[in-house]
């Protein structure tokens, strides 16, 4: 029996594709299935080379189509298996993540988003959140949790495994480039130690018993022969979906409650907007912080909250207005204004966002500095 | 006035995150601000997120000859591939100080492989940056065998830290468990390096006997 991966709780100091190697270990995940592209590589890089030392393994395919489906061949088989991708990786991935909502395969794949459209830059962007939310062809029945600290990489990678076989829809971490590189401090700790029991896995082949006689023969579907067959199964899968989805968003908010505007951001671009808030409070500002966590489902009820609260809403985001639309999905009918501060491919600082608001807080007054400037 | 004397020749190789730009850096600064020509050479060509490219300038400023990529003569930085400058394939040749920044892991430490005169200058000497808060390198079993697997290392170096959340008791914990994988390794501890302000209230020496050495923060700027 390998030794347990972690022990106890450990302050530790590492990057974020370290993290997420190290938590899918804590995690129990049983195999990675892989093809490199940057900047996820490292996810693999640690992954393996902690193989030996826990009786772990990885198969590298040969581009991400076939990750993605031999992820899939690994869920079918029982095991807890993940894979990792960014970029154009993530757009091949959609067939076979496709196969997983068609089939309800509880397939984990890390996406660190990269710049896009296609090859673009290796480096950060939050470009990948239409993609990873509605991606493939189907209706997005997946859970896309979105992290912003190294904590959360931990947290949420361990969570989405669970997740994912708790409720059978294939779940994604969905971080960036930006948290896969940086280095920061976290708590690593064995789950067990925190109350949290990874849901057991099953293999959905080779099962005992006869089919039919010992048990329910298992049938597993992403084809159909007439429309009322596939309509039927869809109804059913979409039900359940919408059953829990409140149970399984997850937001961040706060001084929402009387708050004139809200800034309303995910991801990485939440850390700069958390402490663009607190700032803006300092000086006055009457602004609220909202992070939707899980960007599918989307915390809908608390969205709609806020935004029956807020007389203007300020959506935030590395993308061209990717957060923007699935927000107003979920808000429609309010008649808070929408704002926006998109800047696709490229960070945002505290500083930036602080200037956004001051300029919509006080048009004169920024035109004024703007002057002196 | 140029000082005269032993010619230094360094290779900084360590874990991503241990710090090895940081502490190669500062060892550039440092010889440089006593007179010395020093050259710094960038040669992360594993995967150059952190690099010295964004503060090339300023190091120059301060006297240093740096030999790195400007990102305008770079094209699909990290996904094309990484071309080894003909400047820096050539740096040991080159007179004054050298100190080496070189790749996370093994496949870092290989780049020195691509240097020429790398197997036989006699002045050059290889550290290894050393980080116990990184689980790759976090008890004294994993330090020695993360350091033999290294290849030819002269010495290690302590940079034990938690970013911002670093404080006296990680530096001197990694004090400890370097001394201790030093001696199975018969190794020099070289120092212990830590940001001002930890240095400050540690002293000129570690728990383990080590003498401190201070860093200014140079890195966080320098992502991507």
């Amino acid at each position: 029996m390998p030794e347990k991966p972690i022990q106890g709780e450990k302050r530790v100091f590492m990057t974020g594709n370290e993290v997420v190697a190290r938590a899918a270990v804590a995690a129990e995940a049983e195999i990675m299935y892989g093809y490199p592209i940057t900047p996820q590589n490292e996810i693999m890089h640690y992954w393996t080379r902690m193989l030996p030392k826990y009786g772990l393994r990885f198969l590298q395919t040969e581009d991400e189509l076939s990750a993605g489906f031999t992820t899939t061949g690994g869920v079918l088989a029982g095991r807890r298996a993940f894979t990792a991708t960014a970029g154009p990786g993530n757009t091949l991935m959609q067939e076979p993540l496709s196969m997983a909502e068609a089939m309800r395969l509880p397939v984990v794949v890390i996406v660190q988003q990269r710049g896009g459209p296609s090859t673009a830059t290796v480096i950060y962007s939050q470009q990948e959140v239409t993609m990873t939310t509605l991606g493939g062809n189907g209706e997005g029945l997946r859970v896309v949790y979105s992290t912003a600290t190294h904590q959360d990489l931990y947290d949420y990678t361990i969570k989405a495994f669970n997740t994912a076989w708790k409720y059978r829809f294939p779940t994604f971490v969905l971080g960036d480039g930006y948290q896969a590189k940086m280095r920061e401090s976290l708590t690593m700790y064995d789950p067990a130690l925190r109350g949290i029991a990874m849901v057991p896995t099953e293999p959905y082949v080779g099962r005992a018993g006869m089919p039919g006689v010992d048990r329910e023969p298992t049938l597993l579907r992403n084809t159909y022969n007439v429309e009322e067959e596939l309509f039927e199964v869809l109804e059913q899968y979409i039900a359940d979906y919408d059953k829990v989805a409140p149970e399984i968003a997850e937001y961040d908010a706060f001084a929402t409650e009387d708050a004139e505007l809200t800034v309303i951001s995910h991801g990485v671009v939440s850390r700069a907007c958390k402490e663009a808030v607190k700032e803006l409070r300092e000086d006055g500002y009457k602004v609220g912080y909202f992070r939707p966590i899980t960007l599918r489902p989307l915390p809908v009820d608390q969205l709609r909250d806020v935004a029956g609260q807020a007389k203007q809403l300020l959506v935030v985001e590395s993308a061209n207005g990717q957060l923007d639309r699935l927000i107003k999905e979920a808000i429609y009918g309010s008649t808070a204004e929408m704002l926006s501060m998109f800047k696709p491919g490229v960070g945002i600082t505290t500083e930036e966002v602080v200037a956004r608001v001051k300029e919509i807080k006080d048009p004169a007054r920024s035109d004024k500095l703007r002057v002196l400037h | 006035m140029k000082i005269i004397g032993p010619r230094v020749v360094e290779a900084y190789v360590g874990e991503y995150a241990s710090g090895k730009s940081e502490v190669a850096v500062n060892r550039a600064v440092d010889l440089a601000a006593i007179g010395r020509r020093v050259t710094l050479v960038d040669l992360d060509i594993v995967e150059p997120c952190y690099t010295l490219r964004p503060i090339k300038r300023e190091l120059q400023q301060e006297g240093i000859n740096v030999l790195a990529w400007e990102t305008k003569d770079t094209i699909g930085l990290g996904e094309a591939g990484n071309v080894l400058r003909a400047e820096n394939r050539w740096a040991l040749r080159r007179s004054g100080d050298i100190v080496l920044d070189i790749g996370y892991g093994v496949e870092g430490a290989k780049t020195l492989n691509l240097l020429e005169g790398a197997g036989t200058d006699p002045d050059l000497k290889i550290y290894v940056v050393i980080n116990i808060a990184r689980p790759v390198t976090g008890s004294v079993m994993d330090i020695v065998d993360y350091i033999r697997e290294l290849g030819k290392v002269h010495g290690i170096i302590n940079n034990s830290h938690l970013g911002e959340d670093t404080d006296v008791d990680i530096v001197q914990q990694g004090a400890l468990m370097v001394e201790a994988a030093a001696r199975q390794l018969q190794l020099p501890v070289v120092a212990t390096t830590a940001i001002t302000k930890i240095a400050a209230l540690i002293g000129p020496v570690d728990m383990a006997g080590h003498p401190v050495k201070k860093l200014n923060r140079y890195m966080p700027r320098t992502f991507w």
